[in-house]
């Protein structure tokens, strides 16, 4: 079936089956590859996608539910967005696998919170998992791009 | 493998009636993340998806004569940020805070996690000590199904084939309601126990969640509490008897003999933040 | 340029593709010992490679210590996990539907998961003979005891241990257990192979690239330059993605298929493919009544799994290490790597050293306790100093245990009190012998080139080389460049393994700086360190330089609930010089993060031998919010000192210093993880026997004999606990489990079993 929405700020038309997960669809037909699979059950946050502007776990949401729905992936910050600096100067990345649903949900938080408490970074970053355990500096970072109005 | 078909009805009728034809058959897809699990797990491959996206009038949080309404496509998100749930459901409001992530939180609805009827759920054990009711509709038409009764096991509710949750009711609170979430691992771990509590007029409705099956009630020992103040003695003894009473699961997140244990504590302190609150 | 890891641009072993690549998807056993007796693979539709063990007949086995493993196993299946078949599609959907297709018929054989039962006399043999590797990860002498589980047995001999104990006016002794845990790195393990005519490529995801090139070379009997192997950055690997994994199917399918071929494991094989050792410990520890320690016994059971891989060198190391960073006169080491049937054990951060360094420290702990003694106090009374002998014969140099104890102490105010609070203190070995070899090229424009087979898994390795040679060469660091590990390019080294990348890589750079110096173009550097150990009596050099931390933590217990914080988490290591403080420093947190998850949650649970928690929402990793309110550590460095490889140093002592605070109060908890569930049975334990003895100090240290021994520890293998498990438990997989269960009642007399596994 025919998906049509858009991404990055540009509206596409791409080919999906109706059973298979937006995570699937993004990377193999735009080659978006800042959306990763690691855990398949919304748990990790590695294929994190803003949905509408909130982030969503690509990995369980069925493709046809982008439908008409604006999808912005780390590739439609550019580069130089003020969290992305943030990140950077933090070094708050090892292998760098997560750091895009990181970034993505901090953007969002931020949005949510100009200056979010230490416990407010704490649970609503919660449910992106970093395995190399950069968590430190992944909060410097929020703290630094909300010093800087990051979001 | 052939792909599913894709429905996406643009009424409410329309999707009744594909229940009506094709019963168990029709997926029903609300925000999908729990189907987004199980079908990456292959433990579930559907023949027919039946999104309910595009059926207008199902996301709403609405206050009718005191009573919350919240539209079965609402998001765990909306309940969790609204205003007019926050002011008289406050414990509601925090307990669809506490699931998951803000991902998970975007795209699960209020309709989906009553449906999915997974032990491990937070909002089913608060929805029942609040006395809510799911509104089920099909194209024989509409009855209301208290929240206690609606779970039944494991992954099984008391809907009909051709029914669709549409709609929970919550009744106006006097009185006040606490949700204690009991993780026995990780902060972003599902709860090991949940006990969701409730006050009003000196009746209480202890909920405990996450330890069987379905969300365990037990009327006859909440009535111990009946005029009495929630310290002391009949904390412990409600605590204890819940304690006994249930039949708790094994599973990564503690054992049966532990989720007694921790059941009598928890409840016990459930009653006490109520007696606070 | 922005970071690559910011914009998303990085692209993972998962990522490479390559024309006309085929997916493949294996079929696993889903029993955990059983012959094969039948498959069938006649529905799988034409167009789809389907490899079976018949197409193998020409291969030999691999195994970087053991040569213990067959590509398809052709007798029969020693672990719930074992691959039986694969095939090739051309879309994953096809691979996964086909696979399903296969038939599989299994007769079940006697299991045994238990290390210590399995290393008893009478245990199912999981491995009838064992064949030594020639490869050079068998770089130290592997004693396998004939006609047993055990592959390796490690001795460690120094001093008389039995007047030792004669001469100790306490002596104390406990067992414990600690679980497997899985490396889960973000990016599954992914690899492609291709054939030139008879030359491999393999694009993979490696630590040991060329290992890996030995290996595959010695299975297909081919030159080892026949085999090329490229190593992309990987997300993440702990020591998951360390020697042959899944590169020897990806080759062996794409030789039938002629065309290139990619496997990218699903999340659950993870736990299929390798993991951290179960391990039973046990430790006892002798000291006069003012707290010298006069005698120190370990006995060692590392859980390898069906397939050695290299346990021989984990179970190895966590022996010599054992003894901990004590002046011993008299000490005793068994350390065992035992076969069981569980999924393989291997490599994982700090090789070893959490499972033997849980069970000193704790004893430690107990041993304080009974001579009425200050932890810290005992700890500082025994530690080796610059210029003392180690238990091996080797002596120790550049030490700093004082130092690091002392700072880990005052951390948590240590001498304003001691409630809640624990320490810990210890020692890593380095891979010894070592060699290391590197190549720097000048380039146009005052650029120069690193080669090396050093690989990027997030450590920061690549960012250290360059800062090293800009360094050394005294040019900018943007002029530096550090490819990929290509083993037709870069000179041969063993791997990146053991935290040994930036000591090593580092020195041999300085020779190649120095040779580039003289010759222009090239310059080459090697260095090798020497050493190593009698395996009969652990007498040696153990290591070229030691690995060295401490830790202290700080707790608040809920005792109605055994549900506990750590509030107060400080680690520091000794980093002699640091290169790059970043990444130095994340490095040191992402150790302590992955010890807090050892400490309070991560662990592989079994049912019958099968994995019943292989999903990231029933296995919990640490996440941030899991974080101490205050976590921080110490990198000590010393003038002119020498660099330090520090990846692991921080993560065994984590679980110690968290054991030994909860130990505080009298809550003795011998098993990890540290569940709320353990912490309330070891309240109670507390209470009953405090409530027994009226009269003395608390005594805490539960002796051995007043619990079950490790051999008779109740095994997650009756059929109730797992139809428990299966029916009842497990969260949001429930169904999952109910229904991998209910297949296994059908793979008794059909097996049709794929892996039951998330897609993508």
């Amino acid at each position: 079936m025919k998906v049509r929405f858009s991404v990055n700020g540009e509206t596409l038309e791409v080919e999906a089956r109706a059973d298979e997960m937006l995570l699937d669809v993004l990377r193999r037909e735009l080659d978006l590859t800042s959306v990763r699979y690691t855990c398949g059950a919304g748990v990790c946050g590695a294929c994190t996608a803003l949905v509408d502007g909130e982030p969503i776990s690509t990995c369980i949401m069925l493709a046809p539910l982008a439908e008409g729905k604006e999808v912005t992936t780390v590739e439609g910050l550019g580069g130089d967005h003020p969290v992305q600096r943030a990140f950077a100067e933090a070094e708050a990345f090892q292998c760098g696998y997560c750091t895009p649903g990181m970034i993505l949900t901090a953007k969002r938080l931020l949005e949510e919170d100009p200056e979010p408490t230490q416990e407010k970074i704490r649970t609503y970053m919660g449910g992106n998992l970093c395995r190399c355990g950069c968590y430190v500096k992944i909060e410097d970072a929020v703290n630094l791009a909300a010093n800087k109005g990051g979001a | 493998m052939i792909a599913p078909e894709w429905h996406e009805p643009r009424s409410l009728e329309e999707a009744l009636s594909l229940r009506a034809e094709h019963g168990e058959e029709a997926t029903v897809v609300a925000g999908g993340s729990f189907l987004g699990i199980v079908m990456n797990q292959k433990l579930f491959v559907p023949t027919m998806l039946v999104a309910l996206r595009s059926v207008p009038d199902l996301d709403y949080i609405e206050l009718d004569d005191g009573m919350l309404r919240l539209g079965a496509m609402t998001t765990h998100r909306a309940v969790e940020r609204s205003p007019v749930v926050a002011e008289s459901w406050p414990s509601l409001a925090f307990t669809f805070s506490v699931v998951a992530s803000p991902r998970v939180r975007n795209q699960a609805t209020v309709g989906g996690v009553v449906a999915d009827a997974d032990y491990a759920s937070d909002p089913p054990s608060m929805l029942a000590a609040l006395e809510a009711r799911v509104v089920a509709r099909s194209v024989r038409g509409e009855r209301e199904i208290p929240m206690e009764e609606f779970v039944l096991d494991h992954y099984e509710t008391a809907l009909a084939v051709d029914e669709l949750v549409t709609e929970l009711r919550i009744p106006r609170r006097k009185g006040s309601s606490v949700y204690r979430k009991f993780r026995s691992r990780s902060s972003e771990d599902r709860p090991c126990v949940s006990v969701a509590a409730a006050r009003e007029d000196g009746g209480l409705r202890v909920v405990v969640g996450a330890v069987a099956g379905r969300p365990q009630y037990f009327p006859d020992i909440c009535d111990l509490a009946r005029g009495e103040r929630l310290t002391g003695e009949v904390t412990t003894d409600i605590g204890r008897r819940y304690a006994e009473r249930i039949e708790p699961l094994s599973d990564s997140r503690g054992s049966a003999r532990y989720r007694r244990r921790v059941t009598a504590v928890e409840v016990r302190r459930a009653l006490e933040d109520l007696d606070r609150a | 340029m922005p970071d690559p890891r910011v914009t998303g641009a990085v692209r993972y072993s998962q990522d490479v593709a390559m024309d006309r690549m085929l997916h493949a998807r294996l079929l696993r056993s889903p029993v955990a010992h059983a012959r094969v007796v039948r498959l069938d693979a006649s529905a799988v539709p034409e167009g789809v490679v389907v490899l079976l063990p018949e197409d193998l007949r020409d291969l030999g086995g691999y195994g970087p210590q053991i040569k213990d493993q067959e590509v398809l196993p052709r007798e029969r299946v020693r672990y719930a996990g074992d691959v039986v078949a694969a095939v090739a599609a051309e879309t994953p959907e096809e691979a996964d539907e086909a696979v399903g297709l296969i038939d599989a018929d299994y007769e079940e054989l006697p299991a045994v998961f238990d290390e210590v039962r399995a290393a008893s006399d009478g245990a199912v043999l999981v491995h009838e003979t064992i064949n030594i590797s020639k490869n050079d990860a068998a770089y130290f002498g592997i004693r396998p005891q004939a006609a047993t589980n055990i592959c390796h047995l490690f001795r460690l001999r120094h001093g008389d241990v039995e007047a030792g104990f004669r001469e100790a006016d306490v002596v104390v002794e406990e067992t414990y257990h600690t679980a497997g845990a899985q490396h889960a790195p973000m990016e599954p393990h992914a690899a492609l192979a291709r054939w030139e005519e008879e030359r491999l490529e393999v694009i993979t995801g490696t630590q040991t690239p060329f290992n890996m090139r030995s290996d595959l070379a010695g299975l297909f009997g081919i030159d080892e330059e026949s085999v090329r192997v490229i190593s992309p950055p990987m997300g993440g690997s702990f020591g998951a993605k360390t020697f042959v994994r899944t590169e020897a199917i990806a080759a062996c399918l794409s030789r039938k298929a002629k065309r290139p071929v990619k496997v990218v494991l699903e999340r659950d094989e993870l736990w299929m493919t390798l993991n951290r050792h179960p391990a039973t410990v046990r430790v006892k520890l002798g000291a006069r009544s003012d707290g010298t320690l006069v005698a120190s016994e370990t006995e060692c059971w590392a859980n390898t799994g069906a397939y050695a891989d290299c346990g021989p060198g984990v179970a190895q190391k966590m022996g010599f290490a054992a003894p901990g960073p004590y002046r011993l006169a008299n000490v005793r080491v068994d350390s065992r790597a035992v076969y069981t049937n569980l999924p393989p054990s291997g490599a994982f951060r700090g090789y070893g050293q959490m499972q033997s360094t849980w069970a000193r420290e704790r004893t430690m702990d107990l041993l304080a306790n009974r001579l009425q003694m200050d932890p810290l106090e005992l700890r500082m009374k025994n530690l080796l100093r610059d210029g003392d002998k180690y238990c091996t014969g080797e002596t120790m140099h550049d030490v700093h245990f004082e130092r690091l104890l002392r700072d880990a102490a005052d951390a948590v105010a240590w001498s304003e009190g001691r409630n809640d609070k624990g320490l810990c203190v210890m020692l890593k070995g380095m891979q010894t012998p070592s060699r290391a070899a590197i190549a720097v090229e000048a380039g146009d424009g005052g650029t120069y080139t690193v080669r090396c087979a050093t690989t990027e898994m997030g450590q920061g390795a690549k960012m250290a080389m360059r800062i090293m040679a800009a360094e050394l060469l005294e040019v900018d660091v943007e002029k530096i460049s550090c490819p990929d590990p290509d083993t037709d390019i870069v000179p041969y080294d063993t791997r990146t393994t053991s935290s040994r990348s930036t000591h090593m890589m580092g020195r041999a750079l300085e020779v190649a700086v120095a040779d580039l110096e003289e010759n222009g173009e090239r310059g080459y550097g090697e260095v090798v360190d020497e050493g190593g150990l009698d395996p009969d009596t652990g007498q040696g050099v153990a290591s070229s330089h030691w690995h060295q931390g401490a830790a202290a933590a700080e707790v608040e217990v809920d005792e109605e609930t055994g549900k506990f914080r750590v509030v107060k988490l400080h680690a520091p290591i000794y980093a002699g010089r640091v290169i790059n403080r970043p990444a130095a420093e994340l490095q040191n947190e992402g150790s302590m993060i992955m010890g807090l998850g050892t400490a309070l949650f991560e662990s592989n649970e079994f049912a019958d031998g099968q994995i019943t928690n292989a999903n990231l929402s029933d296995y919990n990793l640490p996440a941030m919010d899991d974080m101490p309110a205050t976590l921080s550590h110490e990198l000590l460095e010393r003038e002119d000192g020498e660099v330090q490889g520090l990846g692991e140093t921080a993560l065994p002592p984590i679980p110690p210093a968290i054991g030994n605070a909860l130990y505080s109060r009298g809550i003795h908890v011998t098993d990890l993880p540290i569940s709320p569930e353990r912490v309330l049975d070891a309240v109670d334990a507390r209470d009953e026997s405090r409530a027994k003895v009226t009269s003395g100090p608390a005594s805490t240290g539960v002796m051995s004999d007043q619990r079950p021994s490790a051999g008779v520890r109740p095994l997650l293998t009756s059929p109730s606990v797992g139809l428990l498990l299966g029916i009842l438990g497990a969260g949001l997989l429930a169904i999952a489990l109910y229904k991998l269960l209910h297949r296994r009642v059908e793979a008794g007399e059909k097996a049709s079993y794929g892996p039951g596994a998330p897609r993508r």
